[in-house]
């Protein structure tokens, strides 16, 4: 009986936990990729942890941003700063076949290339490891030490300060890249050398492992949006918050004329499906010139069945006895509202916040039909531009969905029991 | 001074206020009827458009806006110190008349705002001189008014407007439009990818609904069994649900991605199209062994299946939650007599979780239910035009498609109220089998 007790425990573990594995592992393939470059989301193979993500290219990155860029900053966010000179190592191997060079690719289509004009590279071989590999053939050669160590320096002897340094190491093409002080973010063979690729040699840490981050920010105002989606939000619960707390008040405690009809008359909303009002609230919002407002992303949802209903329910369990004492004191609704229904409640209200917040920051068909102007789109209207635009470029999509979801998860880990809890609660009401 | 004395001397004698103010509250309702129409007429129509349901709404706005004015004006009229409040409102209102004016949204902010005011200013007096219950009737619609007035506007009103603009052709917001009756329903039962649009959704809803209740409940008796690291499961479990939809599905796109997506180098599948493949399910299953299928029973295409996985594991979570919640709520006594009786796990969930739970499945069903009836967001990102030959085109994608990129909106009203009706319908159905499986269990709530 014990025995099979703990069989079925370990099963259950098991079983659980691959569950929640595979729910999770999403999450972690959408933030590794946002950290790959576009060799590594373009290979064949999955990169499970890109070179973006290793403790390594970090130090790396902060030492060769310091380089172009003195100081704290210079290391975070790198930069290539006049007299400054940035040292690169590679380590090749089999390098007999020819001369290793190095050039900063001239973007296509510029006339003027002040960064190539300013920057004097200078290539030289350190030390010369046994030619190659070459003579033992076939064994693999220990990184390190058996290749030839290049040291490549670039030196800015102009006057201005340039943010980035794109670099292209030419090899030969039987050569092969042992280690480099930096990961290379491709290797490309052409038909004379093969060449190692860097989008940028003095990024800094911030700047190297945010650099789909900052590319995507760059792509589309993810600035606006986010404002937009987070202005939208809170006004929306804010007053969702307002509307609902005094009409669950007046229908949980206030006797009045109508008041079933009146209650009967908001639940009655849920029955009414949001597709078949995309169209009528539309014209009308269309009518009121409101369309591509804050009015149009906002106003519709104010009233909330759910909100009211669920404010109600918690008002209702409130003993009586503290709202007589209060009458008898000589507070009015609006003090009793006030002063003690809505201290009481605040679990109830806090359920409904995180509803209304959660439902206006993921909402998509809406915004998208309301919204027409890029300074107007919510973060997921942004989103979805964005990922129809980016096409197959997945490490920006997936560093802008990370953005798009991280305020959501950040706040989530804060509130999650009483996130839960409400969930919970709305299933057994 | 004199104002404080005269609110002495009139709350000396509520009962004589009390008549004095309810035919003005009655005169008030009049006037503010009568000037609603002619404003309407005036003022708001020419902005609403030139059919009837739109002077509708603009009826409803001059009737706020004058119902506001006529509200401000009977406070000031009746006196004492509400007078300086009501004066005081009445230079904001006007001030804000030049600014809500050169505003689009003039039609609305004013007579709220003015209307919210009108209605506070009652409320003070009220509360000075009028008999308790005559406050409760005031405070009480006072207090529902907001949600109500917003209710009638953004649900109820656009509801019935909807039905009105399917009965036309060629609508839009601009110009006339021409009255077709019926035409566009008829025209939808016969038309081809609206059939198609339906039938993917049905395949999306048996697909997904009963595996998510399924997944979801095993999840939750699993999670229930008191096992240690509860609340960290829970966190994993439900993470999916509160991500946003297009993040979500812009991962699943790159998971599905044919030449360097995970899924197909884990199934080693080389360049399988998962998002572009029109063939469907039991044609693929049939194919080897000879069978050639079409129509509807080729079932759902490849790229459909891939949708419904990403929205199993998109919606798990909540059901889950939804699931344990339920499962801590049945009384613990239930196992340990049912222990002492010696039954085993199987027999425990068979008679006892299975059906005290019935109410919380119902829920969960009726939920999922309507939530895939409405599939949307996850399919316009994983398939912006609705996949090879429609395949994954759902009701509310070819609606969104039909008003918001042909604009044709009487058609696409009338697809709203198509799937209104089978919505409804499909909830009646349910809850009627259940009543009649479980013994009117659902009704409890």
């Amino acid at each position: 009986m014990n025995f099979r007790w703990s069989v079925g425990r370990t099963i259950i573990y098991l079983v659980l936990t691959v569950g929640a594995a595979l729910m999770i592992f999403p999450f972690y393939w959408m933030v590794a990729t946002s950290f790959q470059n576009r060799q590594e989301t373009a290979s064949s193979t999955p990169v499970l942890i890109p070179e973006q993500m290793r403790l390594r290219n970090w130090v790396a990155s902060f030492q060769l941003g310091r380089q172009g860029r003195p100081g704290l900053l210079g290391g975070l966010l790198g930069g290539f700063r006049p007299g400054r000179s940035v040292s690169l190592d590679l380590t090749l191997a089999n390098t007999s076949g020819g001369e290793v060079e190095a050039i900063i690719p001239k973007p296509l289509g510029v006339l003027s290339f002040p960064l190539g004009d300013d920057t004097l590279i200078e290539t030289r071989l350190v030390s010369e490891g046994p030619e190659g590999g070459g003579r033992d053939r076939g064994t693999p050669t220990n990184p390190g030490e058996g290749g030839s160590l290049y040291r490549v320096t670039l030196t800015n002897q102009g006057e201005s300060a340039y943010s980035r340094i794109p670099l292209e190491v030419r090899i030969p093409k039987g050569a092969t890249l042992l280690s480099s002080t930096l990961a290379p973010d491709g290797l490309r063979s052409s038909r004379r050398f093969n060449r190692v690729e860097y989008a940028d040699i003095a990024p800094g840490a911030v700047g190297y492992l945010f650099r789909n981050y900052v590319a995507a920010w760059q792509a589309a105002p993810f600035g606006r949006y986010f404002f937009n989606s987070a202005f939208t939000a809170i006004v929306q619960v804010l007053a969702g918050l307002t509307v609902a707390s005094l009409a669950a008040f007046a229908l949980a405690r206030i006797p009045f004329w109508g008041r079933e009809v009146v209650f009967v008359l908001i639940l009655g909303t849920l029955m009414v499906p949001g597709e078949v009002l995309l169209i009528p609230n539309f014209v009308v919002l269309a009518r009121l010139s409101w369309i591509n407002t804050y009015f149009a992303l906002i106003v519709p949802f104010i009233a909330s069945a759910f909100g009211i209903f669920l404010l109600r329910q918690f008002f209702l369990t409130l003993p009586q006895e503290l709202f007589d004492a209060a009458r008898i004191d000589g507070a009015g609704w609006l003090t009793q509202l006030w002063q003690i229904a809505i201290p009481l409640a605040l679990p109830g209200l806090l359920t409904y916040a995180l509803f209304a917040f959660l439902g206006s920051w993921n909402a998509l068909l809406w915004p998208l039909i309301v919204t027409n102007s890029d300074d107007m789109r919510t973060i997921q209207v942004g989103l979805r531009f964005f990922v129809e635009e980016t096409g197959t470029d997945f490490g920006p999509m997936m560093a802008a969905s990370t953005m798009a979801i991280l305020p959501i998860i950040i706040g989530f880990f804060f509130v999650q029991k009483q996130f839960i809890q409400g969930i919970a609660r709305s299933g057994l009401k | 001074m004199a104002q404080e004395q005269q609110v002495f001397s009139l709350s000396g004698s509520r009962r004589a206020l009390d008549e004095r103010w309810q035919p003005r509250l009655w005169l008030a309702a009049l006037l503010t009827g009568a000037a609603g129409l002619a404003g309407a007429g005036f003022h708001r129509l020419e902005l609403l458009g030139p059919d009837a349901a739109g002077s509708v709404g603009g009826i409803t706005i001059g009737l706020l806006a004058v119902a506001a004015t006529t509200q401000v004006a009977l406070s000031f009229y009746l006196g004492d110190r509400t007078r300086w409040i009501g004066t005081a409102s009445g230079i904001v209102t006007a001030g804000l008349l030049p600014i809500a004016g050169s505003l689009p949204l003039f039609g609305i902010v004013w007579p709220g705002l003015a209307l919210i005011g009108g209605l506070l200013l009652l409320y003070i007096r009220s509360r000075a001189q009028l008999s308790e219950r005559t406050i409760n009737q005031l405070s009480g619609w006072l207090l529902v008014i907001p949600a109500l007035v917003l209710m009638m506007l953004w649900v109820y009103f656009p509801a019935i407007y909807a039905l009105w603009i399917s009965l036309f052709k060629d609508f839009n917001y601009l110009g006339a439009a021409e009255f077709v009756g019926l035409e566009n329903y008829r025209i939808a039962l016969r038309d081809p990818r609206f059939l198609k649009s339906l039938a993917n959704t049905t395949w999306y809803v048996v697909g997904t609904v009963p595996l998510s209740i399924f997944l979801g409940m095993l999840t939750a008796i699993l999670l229930n069994e008191r096992i240690r690291g509860l609340s960290l499961y829970r966190v994993a479990y439900f993470l999916p649900y509160i991500t946003a939809l297009t993040a979500a599905a812009a991962v699943w796109r790159w998971i599905y991605n044919p030449n360097a997506g995970l899924l197909n180098w884990l199934l080693g599948l080389g360049d399988f199209r998962w998002l572009a493949n029109p063939n469907g399910l039991f044609e693929l299953i049939l194919s080897p062994f000879g069978v050639e299928l079409s129509g509807l029973v080729v079932g759902p295409s490849v790229a459909l299946i891939a949708i419904m996985i990403m929205s199993v594991w998109h919606f798990l979570g909540y059901n889950v939650v939804i699931f344990l919640a339920g499962l801590q709520s049945i009384p613990k006594e239930y196992y340990e007599a049912a222990r002492i009786d010696g039954t085993n796990w199987h027999q425990q969930v068979r008679y006892i979780t299975w059906p005290l739970l019935a109410p919380t499945t119902f829920f969960v069903l009726i939920i999922s239910l309507i939530g895939s009836l409405n599939v949307f967001t996850q399919i316009l990102i994983l398939t912006p035009e609705g996949g090879v030959l429609n395949d994954t085109l759902s009701v509310v994608m070819y609606l969104y498609f039909k008003g918001f990129r042909d604009f044709d909106f009487g058609y696409a009203s009338a697809l709203a109220f198509i799937l209104f009706v089978i919505t409804l319908l499909l909830t009646l159905l349910q809850r009627r089998l259940f009543n009649r499986l479980f013994g009117g269990e659902a009704e409890t709530r």
